[in-house]
C-alpha cells in the first residue's frame, strides 16, 4: 500500500516537471506582430537589388554595426554591435532585401537588443530615414 | 497618500537605465566616414577587392567573409591584450582596496575590419572603398569583496585614430597603383 503511494506521489511529481504543451496558435501571427512588420517593413523606387543592399551595407556601416554576413543572391545581411554606454550590450540586426512589382524593392529590417525584439517603431524609423539618405546619396 | 506612491515612483525613477535607441547616427558619423573612405578612379572593382583582401593579409588578417557581388570583405586577427599599465594599475587597485579588489584586466582581443567597395558613379569609373576596424577584447577573472569575477567579460570599441586608416589606404593605392581621394 505504501509503495504505492510513493508511486503515485513519484509519478505525479514527475508529471509536475514535464513542460506544458505548445500552444495550438504559437505559430499563427499576432495583431502586434502584424504591426511590428508594418513599421519594419519599407518600400524604395529602386530596381536593383545591389544597389540597395549596398546601401544597406553603407548605412550599417555609418551606425557603427559589424557586417557579419551578406548574400546577394538570397538578399540577407546580418549586422551586430555592441551598444552604449557600457559596450557590453548586443543589438543584432538582420535586413531582408527583396524585389517587388513595379521595379520597387522592399526592404525589411528586424532587430534584437541582447536577445529580445526590438518592439519600439522608432528605431526602425531612424534606419529607414538614414537608408533613405544614402539610396538618395548612391542614386545621386 | 500621494507622498508615498511619489517617493516610490522617484526611486524607480532613479533604477530606470537610460533608453538606448538603437539605429540613432551618432554626430560624429559623417567626420568617420571621412576618415574611411577613399575613392579610386578605377574601372575594376575585382581588381579593388582582390588588393584589399592582398593587404589585409599583409596586415596579418585572415579573411573571414567576401561577397564579390557587394564588394564586401571581412576580415580578423587575434592578438595579446596584455598591456603593462592594465598590470600595474590592477596591481596598484589590490593595494589600494586592501586584497578586496582584483580588477579583470583585458587579456585576448580580436581586431577586425569590415570593408566595402561601392561605385561612386553611375558610370562606375570611381569607386568608393569604406573600411572600419574594431576590436573586440575579452578579459580575464578578478575578485570583488567576497564575490568571484568571471572571466570571458567582452567589449567592443571601434578604431577611431584616423593614422591606422591613412596607413591602410596608403598601402592599398601603393597595390592597386591608383591614387587615393577623400570624400
Amino acid at each position: 500500500m505504501t509503495r504505492a503511494r510513493i508511486t503515485m506521489l513519484l509519478v505525479l511529481a514527475l508529471a509536475a516537471c514535464s513542460a506544458p504543451p505548445p500552444r495550438p496558435d504559437l505559430l499563427s501571427p499576432t495583431e502586434e506582430q502584424t504591426k511590428l512588420r508594418s513599421f519594419q517593413t519599407r518600400t524604395f523606387d529602386v530596381v536593383e537589388r545591389q544597389v540597395a543592399m549596398r546601401a544597406v551595407l553603407g548605412v550599417l556601416q555609418d551606425l557603427g554595426f559589424i557586417v557579419e554576413r551578406a548574400n546577394e543572391p538570397l538578399g540577407l545581411i546580418t549586422a551586430a554591435r555592441f551598444a552604449e554606454p557600457n559596450f557590453s550590450d548586443v543589438v543584432a540586426v538582420t535586413v531582408t532585401v527583396r524585389p517587388v512589382e513595379g521595379g520597387q524593392t522592399m526592404i525589411r529590417a528586424n532587430a534584437i537588443h541582447n536577445n529580445r525584439p526590438v518592439t519600439d517603431p522608432e528605431p526602425y524609423q531612424r534606419f529607414f530615414a538614414a537608408l533613405e539618405k544614402s539610396l538618395f546619396l548612391t542614386k545621386g | 497618500m500621494r507622498a508615498p506612491v511619489c517617493a516610490a515612483l522617484f526611486v524607480f525613477g532613479a533604477c530606470e537605465t537610460p533608453k538606448q535607441v538603437p539605429f540613432e547616427l551618432p554626430p560624429d558619423s559623417a567626420l568617420h566616414r571621412v576618415s574611411e573612405t577613399r575613392v579610386f578612379e578605377t574601372k575594376d572593382p575585382g581588381e579593388l577587392m582582390s588588393a584589399s583582401a592582398a593587404v589585409l593579409q599583409d596586415l596579418g588578417f585572415h579573411v573571414e567573409e567576401s561577397v564579390r557581388e557587394l564588394g564586401f570583405l571581412r576580415a580578423a586577427k587575434e592578438r595579446s591584450a596584455r598591456e603593462h599599465g592594465q598590470e600595474i594599475w590592477r596591481a596598484v587597485t589590490l593595494v589600494l582596496s586592501f586584497g578586496k579588489f582584483l580588477m579583470p584586466i583585458g587579456l585576448e582581443q580580436k581586431i577586425a575590419a569590415t570593408l566595402v567597395a561601392r561605385p561612386a558613379d553611375a558610370a562606375g569609373a570611381r569607386w568608393e572603398v569604406r573600411i572600419v576596424f574594431y576590436r573586440v577584447v575579452w578579459k580575464g577573472d578578478g575578485q570583488s569583496n567576497d564575490q568571484y569575477l568571471q572571466a570571458g567579460q567582452q567589449s567592443m570599441a571601434m578604431v577611431r585614430d584616423p593614422v591606422v586608416y591613412e596607413q591602410f589606404f596608403r598601402k592599398l593605392s601603393k597595390a592597386v597603383f591608383l591614387e587615393a581621394y577623400t570624400l
